[in-house]
C-alpha cells in the first residue's frame, strides 16, 4: 500500500475539515444597502447571494442588509426582479453600498388590476402603472393630480385653481353623451362610488358653485401607486362601470422588519399664475378719451384684482408609522394640509388618518385578515365664484368689471358700497360671503382570506364608504346683489352619501405543466349607494354681527324655505371571472366576463353583460429572438372587448311623482327598456425594450366605439314637465395611438439622467345619429340668456361648437358675421388632438432634479369670460378686456355682445408643471434616517396663446345634465406655487 | 385531505350562492313615488286638488318673459326687446321674434310648446285619478285653455287619451279640427264648473263666467283656425260670442274697475269685481314669475334694479288721448297697506313709461350707469347703436309693482287672463263683425268713458283693434288680434316688409318633430 496514496485523501479531508472548521471560524458580516440608481431609493427585497454559494439574504424595508460571508468570499452577487444583476467585490471592504440599474423598469413590475395583481409581463390589455416615486409633486390636494401628464391616453384637466376643485379626467377621450365620462375609481380594490357629498346651494345672486374633487379626503402621501387601465382587457371586469376606463389606487402597506417612522414636512407660497389683462387706471382714462365719454373717469387709480388675491401659504405634514414581521404588518399614518387659497378667505383644510394591516393565522397562515380604514376631515372655504353667475354675480366678475378709476374705499376707509346699484364693490363680495364646506370621509374595508388548497385561494372583502357634507353659506345685507342687499341671505344644508361594497372571490392558479400555466378568478361582487341630504334657506336678519346660519331663528317667516331629498336607491350585483393561459411564458391568453345587475336597469334589461379576449405573445421569448441584441424585451399584444356605462341617476327607468309644495306630480316617464352604455373596444399594442435597456416604451392603437347611447329628453309632448331616459341608435367612436418611451440617457456612478415621453394622438367623432338635436355649453352673461355654443351631431366630434362665424369688425366697429349671423357653422373642437408628458430627472451624486410637463393640443377654448364679462360696452361704466383697445378698427360701444367664433380661441398649451430640486443627506447621526431636503415649483410657467388665466380650464356650463367642454367662465384663477421641504425616517 | 378541501370549495361557492340569491335588486325610489303608490294615494284621497294645483300651477308659464307671453307680444307692433349694446343680444332670439324670422330651433318657440303641452298632460292625467265633476271640469277647462294657445301659436295639438303610454307617439288635432274639440270641451263641462267670481270671490279657479268668456274668444276666432290668411266670421259664431257675452253681463256680479291697474295691482286677488279669469300668486311664499313683468323693462336703476330691455313703441304711445288713464298714472295702491314706494315726485308708475324718471322712494331724478339722466326716449330700435342705448324706448309698467321687501322673489298680483272690459270688447267686436257698428260703438263709448278717454264717433276696424291695444297692451293677446284683424304680417315701423305668410304660425319645433311622426311641419319651415 502506497503510504501517499492513503495519506493524501485524509489530508485533503483533514484540510477540507479544518478549512470549513476555519472558515466557519472566519467568518465576516458584511452590510449594505441596496438602493435603484435611479433615484436613489432604497430597494426593498432585493437578493444577496455570496457569488459561488448558495449563502444569501434580501434587503429589508430601508433597503439595507447584513450578511455573514467567509472570509474567502470575494464578491457578492444583488439582483432584484425587473432590475440588472451586479457584482459587487468584497475582498477588502465589509460595507458595500450598491445602486441597481433597471434592466426594463417595467418587466417586473407588479400591476394592479381588477380583483387581483399580475406581473407587467403577463399582461395582456394596456396598463400603465405609476408609482409614488414618479408622482408629481408641489400642493397636490387629490389622487388624481398625481399622475397628471403621466400616462398616455390620460387627461387630467384642473378644472379651476379653486383648492380642492373638480377635475375633468378622460381615459382614450370622451365618449358619453350624457351618463358622465369620468373613469371608475377603485382604491385597494373597492371600486368607490364617484360622487361627492358637499351639498349644492344655489346661493341668492350667484348661481351653482363649481364641484368639488370627490377623491380630496385620500392623502396623497398615503398612496404607493396609481394603474389606468384602458382596454377592454383590463376593465371589461368592471362591466357596467369600466366603459371609461379604471383608475387603481393603491395604497402604502407596512413591510416586514424593523418598525418604520417616515416624517415629512413641508411650506410654500402661492401667487396668481396670470392677471387677466383688463384696462389699468390711465389706460381705462385714455380709452375714455378715445371714445369721447366725458363721464366714467372717476378720479382714482384702483387694482381691485390686487385686493381680492393674496400671496397663499401652503402648509403639509405626515407621519407614517409602519412596521410588521412575517404574520403580520400595519401602516398608520396621518396628514395634515392646510391650504390657503390665492383668493383671500378661500382655502381647503384637510385632516388625514389612515390604518391598515395585513395578518396571517393557522398553519401555513391559510388564513389571512386585512383591514384598511382612510378617514378624512376636510373644511373648504369656498368663494363666490360660480359656473352660472349673471354679470354680477361672481367674485372674479366683479373685480374685473370694477371701474379701475373707481375708489374700493372711501375717504373714512369704508369700502365703496353703492346702493342699489348693480356694481357690487369684490372687496364687499369677499368680506361679507362665507360659504364652509365641512366634509367628513370615512373608508373602511375588512377581508378574510383562506388558502384552500395551494392552487386555490379564498377571499371575501366588505367596505363601506360614508361621505358626510355640510355647508354654511351666508351672504351679508351689505352685498348689493339683487335679493340680498338689505336682506342677507343664510343657507344650510348637509349630504350623505354612503356606499356598500361586498366582495366573494376564488383564485386559482396552476401549473398544469411545465410549460402551461394556468389562472382563473371566479368573483361576485354586490353594490348598493345612497345619497341623501336636507336643506334650509332663510333671509332678513337683525345684524350681521353674528352668522346667519347661528340664528335661523331671527330670520322672516316667509324667507324660509326648506327642502330634503333621497335618491332612489341603486344597488350592482355581479358575477365575475377571469382565465389566464400563460403558454412558456411566450402565448398569453386572457379572458374576462362579467355579469351585472343593476336596479337602475329597466325591467326588461336587469342583466349586461360584458366580455372581453386578450392576447399577448412575448416575443423575445422565442428562441429566434433570445439574447437579441436589439431586442432585450418584444411583446405583442391584441384584445378585444365589451363594457358599459350606467352612470345615469337612479330611478331613471320607472316613472316617478315628485312632491312639490302641496302637489305631487309626475317627474320622469317610465322605460322599461332602460339599459346601459355599451362601449366595443379594440386595441392592438407593442411593449419594447430594446438594446439592452437604451429605449424601453409601448405603442398602442385603440378604437373605441360607444352605442345604445343614453339621451336624456323632454318627453313626447303632451308629457310633464319632464324628461325620459332612452339609449339611442347611434354611435361615438374615440379611436387614437399611445406612444410612451423612456431612455437612460446618463449612466454613470455619479451621474444619471432619465426621460420619458409619453404621447396620444386622438380622434372622437358622433355617427349615425338621427335624434333631436341636442344642445349644450350654456354661455352666461348679460345679453346672452339661453345661449349655447356646442351641439352633438353625426359627423362632428362630441361637443363640437356651433357657432356665428366672426368676420371681424365693419367701419363702423361692428361685428361682421358669416352669412350675416343667420347660419350657425360647425367650427372648432374642445378635444384635444394630442396629448403630452415630459419627464425627466437628473441625479448628481445627492442632488435630484426632476421635472414634468404636460401639455394637450389642436382643440379651441371658447372664453366666455371675454364674451360677457368684459365687453366693449362695459366701457364708461365698467372696465373692459385690454386686448379690445388699440386693434385696427374702433369696436362701437353698441356692438351687441354675441357669441361666435370671436371667442374661440386656440388651446394648445405646454405646461411645466412641477420641478423639484433635492439633496438626499442620507442619515444624521444615528437618529434620522433617509434625510431629504427639497424645493419645489408649480406651474413654473405656461406655454400658450390662449389669452384667458389658464388653458387648462373646464367651467361646467351644462345644459341638462348634458355636459360641456372647453369653456372658460370667470373661474378661480390658477397659482404658481413654491414648496420647501424635508423628510426623515426613525 | 382532498375530501376536506373539494368540500371546503363546496361550502363556499355554497355560501357565495346564497348569499348572491338573498339580493333583490329592487329600486326604492324614496323621495318620488312610483305610479302605484301615487295612484294609490290619488285614488284613495276623494280629493285630488293637489294634482290640480299642479295644473294651476302650469299655467304661471303665461307669467314669464320668454314663454308663450314673448311669443303673442314681441312678435306684435306693440313689444320688443331691442339689444343694448352688450344687453339683450340673446344669440338674435328677440330680434327674430319682433322682425319675424324665427326658424324651429327658437329656444322660446321650442320651451313654450313643451310648457303649454306640459299642462295638457298634467290636466289629462288628474282626469285618471277620479275626480270629482267639478274637479274634472277645472282640469278640462285648463287643458282646453293650454290646447288653445297651442292651436293659436302652432296650428297642431298634440293630445293623449288618459294613461296613454308616454313613450309613444300621440295623435295630433289640427286647424278647425282642434277648435271644434276645444269648444265641445268646454260645452261639456260648463255646468260641472264652480260658479264665477263675486265679489271678492275666486278669479284664479275655473269658472262658469271664465269658460264663457273663452268660449267667446273660441267662436270669435273660430274663422282664423280654418284660414290664418284670411279668416272669415260666421254669423252664428258672432251670435254665440253676443250671446255669451250678454249672459255674463246680466249676472250683474262684474263692473270695471276705477283704474284699469287695480286689476294688475298686488292686492288684486279680491279688491276688483273685473276679473273673472287669473292665475294665483301670494306674495313671497307661493306663485310664478309675475315680477318679470317689471324687471324685464324698468332700467338698472330704477326702484327694484332690473333688466333693462322690453319696450314698446311711440305709435303706441301715440294712440292714447293725454286724459286716457289707461297710458300711465302715478298709481298708489289702495290696498296696499305697506307704502314702499311712497313716490314723492308723484311721478308715473304704472303704464308707459316716457322721458325723465324719478326715484320712487326719494323723488330724486335718476341717472343711467353712465351718469347721463335717466330718461326714456320715444325712439328705439331692433338692434340700439348709439350713446344713449340704455335709455332707449318707453317702457310698460302693466303690473303695479309689488314693492314689499318680502315679496320680492314672488310677488303677490295675480296673473291676468280674463277681464270683463274682455267681455265687453269681443262683444262690440261680434256685434261690429255682425253689422252692428252702432251698438258696438255704444259698447266701446261705454268703456272709454271708464277709462277717462273720449267718445268714438265711429267704429271701424281699426279703431276696434286700437281700442283693445289700450285696453289689453302687453297682456298676451295682441298677434291673436291682429292676426284676426289681417296686420299681423303688414310692414310697420320696425319691421320695414310684410312678412311671408308662414310668420302666421310658429314652426313645430324640431325636437318634437324628431319624436312625433304625427307632427307634420308648418308649411315653409
Amino acid at each position: 500500500m502506497n503510504f501517499s496514496k492513503l495519506v493524501r485523501p485524509t489530508l485533503v479531508g483533514l484540510f477540507a475539515c479544518l478549512f470549513v472548521i476555519s472558515s466557519q471560524a472566519q467568518n465576516k458580516t458584511v452590510t449594505g444597502k441596496v438602493t435603484d440608481s435611479k433615484d436613489g431609493s432604497a430597494m426593498v427585497g432585493a437578493s444577496v447571494v455570496v457569488k459561488g454559494s448558495q449563502t444569501g439574504t434580501q434587503t429589508g424595508a430601508d433597503g439595507s442588509f447584513r450578511i455573514s460571508v467567509p472570509t474567502s468570499a470575494t464578491a457578492l452577487v444583488i439582483s432584484s426582479v425587473g432590475f440588472g444583476t451586479k457584482e459587487v467585490s468584497i475582498a477588502n471592504t465589509t460595507s458595500v453600498s450598491v445602486a441597481l440599474t433597471a434592466t426594463n423598469e417595467q418587466l417586473g413590475e407588479i400591476i394592479v388590476i381588477g380583483y387581483g395583481t399580475s406581473r407587467k409581463r403577463d399582461l395582456t390589455g394596456a396598463v400603465s402603472s405609476v408609482k409614488a416615486k414618479d408622482f408629481n409633486t408641489g400642493v397636490i390636494t387629490a389622487p388624481d393630480q398625481l399622475i397628471q401628464g403621466k400616462v398616455a391616453g390620460l387627461q387630467v384637466i384642473n378644472n379651476s385653481g379653486a383648492p380642492g376643485g373638480a377635475t375633468t379626467i378622460r381615459i382614450r377621450g370622451n365618449s358619453s353623451v350624457r351618463s358622465g365620462n369620468s373613469p371608475l375609481f377603485v382604491i385597494d380594490g373597492i371600486p368607490l362610488d364617484g360622487r361627492n357629498a358637499r351639498p349644492f346651494i344655489n346661493a341668492t345672486g350667484l348661481g351653482s358653485t363649481p364641484d368639488a374633487n370627490p377623491l380630496y379626503f385620500y392623502n396623497p402621501n398615503d398612496i404607493a401607486s396609481m394603474d389606468v387601465l384602458k382596454d377592454a382587457s383590463a376593465t371589461a371586469i368592471y362591466g357596467s362601470r369600466g366603459a371609461n376606463g379604471v383608475i387603481m389606487i393603491t395604497t402604502k402597506r407596512g413591510t416586514a422588519g424593523q418598525n418604520k417612522l417616515d416624517f415629512n414636512y413641508s411650506v410654500g407660497l402661492s401667487k396668481i399664475l396670470k392677471k387677466y389683462k383688463v384696462l389699468t387706471a390711465d389706460q381705462y382714462r385714455a380709452a375714455l378719451k378715445t371714445y369721447g365719454i366725458n363721464t366714467g373717469d372717476l378720479g382714482t387709480t384702483v387694482d381691485a384684482m390686487d385686493e381680492i388675491t393674496q400671496t397663499a401659504p401652503t402648509q403639509n405634514f405626515n407621519l407614517g408609522i409602519s412596521g410588521g414581521n412575517d404574520n403580520g404588518k400595519y401602516r398608520m399614518a396621518f396628514g395634515y394640509m392646510d391650504q390657503q387659497g390665492i383668493l383671500k378667505r378661500t382655502g381647503l383644510k384637510k385632516y388625514t388618518f389612515s390604518l391598515n394591516g395585513q395578518y396571517k393565522f393557522l398553519e401555513n397562515k391559510r388564513l389571512s385578515i386585512d383591514f384598511n380604514v382612510l378617514a378624512a376631515h376636510n373644511t373648504e372655504m369656498i368663494s363666490p365664484i360660480s359656473n352660472d353667475a349673471g354679470f354680477t354675480g361672481n367674485l372674479i366678475g366683479m373685480a374685473l368689471q370694477w371701474n379701475p378709476t373707481q375708489a374700493l374705499r372711501l375717504a373714512n376707509g369704508n369700502l365703496n358700497i353703492i346702493p342699489g346699484s348693480s356694481t357690487v364693490n369684490p372687496i364687499a363680495m369677499q368680506n361679507g360671503y362665507n360659504d364652509k364646506a365641512d366634509m367628513t370621509n370615512l373608508f373602511a374595508t375588512a377581508g378574510a382570506g383562506y388558502k384552500l388548497t395551494d392552487e386555490l385561494d379564498y377571499k371575501f372583502n366588505f367596505s363601506i364608504n360614508h361621505q358626510v357634507g355640510v355647508r354654511r353659506l351666508t351672504e351679508a345685507a351689505y352685498i348689493t346683489l339683487p335679493g340680498v342687499e338689505n336682506r342677507g341671505v343664510a343657507a344650510y344644508a348637509n349630504n350623505e352619501l354612503t356606499s356598500t361594497v361586498l366582495q366573494h372571490t376564488l383564485n386559482y392558479n396552476k401549473q398544469i405543466s411545465s410549460a402551461f400555466n394556468l389562472g382563473a378568478l371566479v368573483g361576485y361582487e354586490y353594490q348598493k349607494f345612497a345619497y341623501k341630504g336636507t336643506g334650509i334657506s332663510a333671509q332678513d336678519f337683525t345684524s350681521d354681527l353674528v352668522s346667519y346660519t347661528s340664528i335661523l331663528q331671527n330670520s322672516s317667516a316667509s324667507s324660509r324655505a326648506i327642502f330634503g331629498f333621497e335618491d332612489p336607491s341603486s344597488s350592482l350585483q355581479s358575477y365575475f371571472a377571469r382565465v389566464n393561459f400563460n403558454y412558456k411564458d411566450r402565448y398569453l391568453l386572457t379572458g374576462t366576463f362579467r355579469a351585472d345587475g343593476s336596479s337602475k336597469f329597466g325591467a326588461n334589461n336587469k342583466y349586461g353583460y360584458f366580455p372581453s379576449l386578450g392576447a399577448a405573445w412575448n416575443v423575445t421569448n422565442e428562441d429566434f429572438l433570445k439574447n437579441d441584441a436589439t431586442f432585450s424585451n418584444l411583446k405583442v399584444r391584441a384584445s378585444w372587448g365589451i363594457t358599459g356605462n350606467q352612470a345615469f341617476p337612479a330611478g331613471s327607468a320607472q316613472s316617478a311623482y315628485a312632491f312639490g309644495q302641496g302637489s305631487i306630480a309626475l317627474v320622469n316617464v317610465a322605460n322599461p327598456d332602460l339599459k346601459w352604455e355599451s362601449t366595443k373596444q379594440f386595441d392592438v399594442g407593442i411593449d419594447f425594450d430594446l438594446f439592452g435597456g437604451k429605449v424601453f416604451g409601448s405603442v398602442d392603437y385603440f378604437h373605441k366605439n360607444t352605442t345604445d347611447i343614453l339621451f336624456n329628453f323632454d318627453a313626447i309632448q303632451p308629457a310633464p314637465a319632464t324628461k325620459y331616459w332612452i339609449n339611442l341608435p347611434g354611435s361615438v367612436i374615440n379611436k387614437g395611438f399611445e406612444v410612451t418611451l423612456g431612455t437612460p440617457l446618463v449612466r454613470n456612478t455619479n451621474l444619471t439622467w432619465n426621460a420619458s415621453i409619453n404621447a396620444a394622438f386622438m380622434k372622437n367623432v358622433m355617427e349615425n345619429y338621427n335624434g333631436p338635436s341636442v344642445l349644450t355649453g350654456a354661455i352666461s352673461g348679460q345679453g346672452l340668456s339661453g345661449a349655447s355654443i356646442q351641439r352633438l351631431a353625426s359627423g362632428q366630434p362630441l361637443n363640437a361648437y356651433y357657432l356665428k362665424r366672426f368676420d371681424g369688425l365693419d367701419a363702423t366697429g361692428n361685428s361682421i358675421y358669416g352669412d350675416n349671423g343667420n347660419t350657425l357653422y360647425y367650427i372648432g373642437n374642445p378635444n384635444p388632438s394630442t396629448l403630452l408628458g415630459f419627464s425627466t430627472d437628473v441625479t448628481y451624486k445627492k442632488w435630484t432634479l426632476v421635472a414634468n410637463m404636460n401639455g394637450a393640443f389642436g382643440h379651441m377654448i371658447y372664453n366666455n369670460t371675454l364674451n360677457a364679462i368684459v365687453p366693449i360696452g362695459n366701457l364708461g361704466s365698467r372696465n373692459i378686456a385690454a386686448s379690445l383697445i388699440g386693434g385696427p378698427v374702433k369696436e362701437s360701444l353698441a356692438n351687441p355682445i354675441s357669441t361666435s367664433t370671436r371667442y374661440l380661441e386656440k388651446g394648445d398649451f405646454l405646461k411645466m408643471a412641477n420641478v423639484s430640486l433635492s439633496y438626499n443627506v442620507g442619515s444624521l447621526g444615528n437618529v434620522l434616517k433617509n434625510v431629504k431636503i427639497f424645493a419645489s415649483a408649480q406651474n413654473l410657467f405656461v406655454i400658450t396663446k390662449y389669452s384667458g388665466f389658464d388653458p387648462e380650464v373646464n367651467t361646467d356650463k351644462n345644459i341638462g345634465g348634458v355636459p360641456s367642454l372647453g369653456i372658460e367662465y370667470i373661474p378661480y384663477p390658477s397659482s404658481r406655487s413654491f414648496l420647501f421641504g424635508f423628510n426623515f425616517g426613525l | 385531505m382532498r375530501h376536506i378541501k373539494t368540500s371546503t370549495v363546496a361550502l363556499v361557492l355554497a355560501l357565495t350562492i346564497s348569499l348572491v340569491a338573498c339580493t333583490k335588486l329592487d329600486e326604492k325610489l324614496n323621495s318620488t313615488l312610483t305610479e302605484s303608490q301615487a295612484s294609490g294615494i290619488l285614488l284613495s284621497s276623494t280629493d285630488v286638488s293637489v294634482l290640480l294645483q299642479a295644473c294651476y300651477d302650469g299655467l304661471q308659464t303665461f307669467q314669464n318673459q320668454d314663454g308663450p307671453t314673448s311669443l303673442e307680444e314681441n312678435s306684435s307692433d306693440e313689444s320688443l326687446v331691442p339689444t343694448r349694446g352688450g344687453d339683450w343680444d340673446d344669440n338674435g332670439v328677440w330680434r327674430v321674434i319682433h322682425t319675424h324670422s324665427w326658424n324651429a330651433d327658437h329656444a322660446q318657440v321650442g320651451n313654450s310648446f313643451n310648457g303649454l303641452l306640459g299642462i295638457v298632460f298634467n290636466t289629462t292625467n288628474t282626469l285618471t285619478f277620479k275626480p270629482s265633476a267639478s274637479q274634472a271640469a277645472e282640469a278640462r277647462f285648463i287643458r282646453a285653455f293650454a290646447m288653445y294657445t297651442v292651436l293659436d301659436l302652432y296650428g297642431q295639438v298634440p293630445f293623449r287619451q288618459p294613461g296613454e303610454n308616454l313613450l309613444n307617439a300621440p295623435k295630433v288635432l289640427s286647424g278647425t279640427e282642434a277648435i271644434d274639440f276645444i269648444i265641445s270641451e268646454l260645452t261639456a263641462i260648463q255646468n260641472d264648473l264652480p260658479n264665477g267670481p263675486s265679489a271678492g270671490g275666486l278669479a284664479y279657479k275655473a269658472n262658469k263666467d271664465a269658460c264663457k268668456v273663452f268660449l267667446m274668444k273660441c267662436y270669435l276666432n273660430k274663422g282664423v283656425y280654418s284660414n290664418r290668411a284670411a279668416p272669415t266670421f260666421a254669423a252664428g259664431d258672432m251670435t254665440n260670442v253676443i250671446t255669451l257675452a250678454d249672459q255674463i253681463i246680466n249676472t250683474n256680479k262684474y263692473a270695471l274697475s276705477n283704474s284699469v291697474f287695480d286689476n294688475y295691482a298686488p292686492s288684486n286677488t279680491t279688491s276688483v269685481n273685473e276679473n273673472i279669469f287669473t292665475n294665483l300668486n301670494i306674495g313671497g311664499s307661493k306663485g310664478g314669475g309675475v315680477r318679470s313683468t317689471w324687471y324685464k323693462t324698468l332700467h338698472y336703476n330704477n326702484n327694484k334694479s332690473s333688466w333693462n330691455g322690453f319696450s314698446t313703441l311711440a305709435e303706441v304711445y301715440d294712440r292714447f288721448e293725454a286724459t286716457d288713464t289707461r297710458r300711465g298714472v302715478a298709481y298708489k295702491d289702495p290696498n296696499n297697506a305697506v307704502a314702499n314706494y311712497p313716490n314723492p315726485a308723484n311721478a308715473i308708475n304704472t303704464g308707459f313709461l316716457i322721458g325723465q324718471q324719478y326715484d320712487w322712494v326719494t323723488g330724486a331724478a335718476l341717472q343711467d350707469r353712465k351718469s347721463a339722466p335717466l330718461a326714456f326716449t320715444r325712439a328705439v330700435a331692433v338692434q340700439e347703436s348709439g350713446t344713449n342705448l340704455e335709455v332707449t324706448g318707453i317702457r310698460v309698467l302693466r303690473y303695479p309693482i309689488d314693492a314689499s321687501p318680502n315679496n320680492d322673489g314672488q310677488a303677490d298680483n295675480d296673473y291676468v287672463f280674463f277681464r270683463y272690459a274682455d267681455v265687453l270688447l269681443m262683444k262690440a267686436e261680434a256685434q261690429f263683425r255682425s253689422g252692428s257698428a252702432p251698438a258696438a260703438l255704444i259698447t266701446v263709448n261705454a268703456l272709454r268713458v271708464k277709462r277717462g278717454a273720449s267718445l268714438l264717433t265711429a267704429l271701424t276696424a281699426q279703431n276696434l283693434l286700437d281700442e283693445r291695444q289700450r285696453e289689453f297692451y302687453w297682456d298676451g293677446w295682441r298677434r291673436q288680434d291682429m292676426v284676426r284683424f289681417g296686420t299681423f304680417l303688414a310692414a310697420r315701423t320696425l319691421k320695414p316688409a310684410a312678412s311671408d305668410p308662414k310668420y302666421l304660425l310658429y314652426p313645430i319645433p324640431n325636437a318634437a318633430l324628431a319624436v312625433n311622426p304625427n307632427l307634420k311641419q308648418n308649411p315653409g319651415y
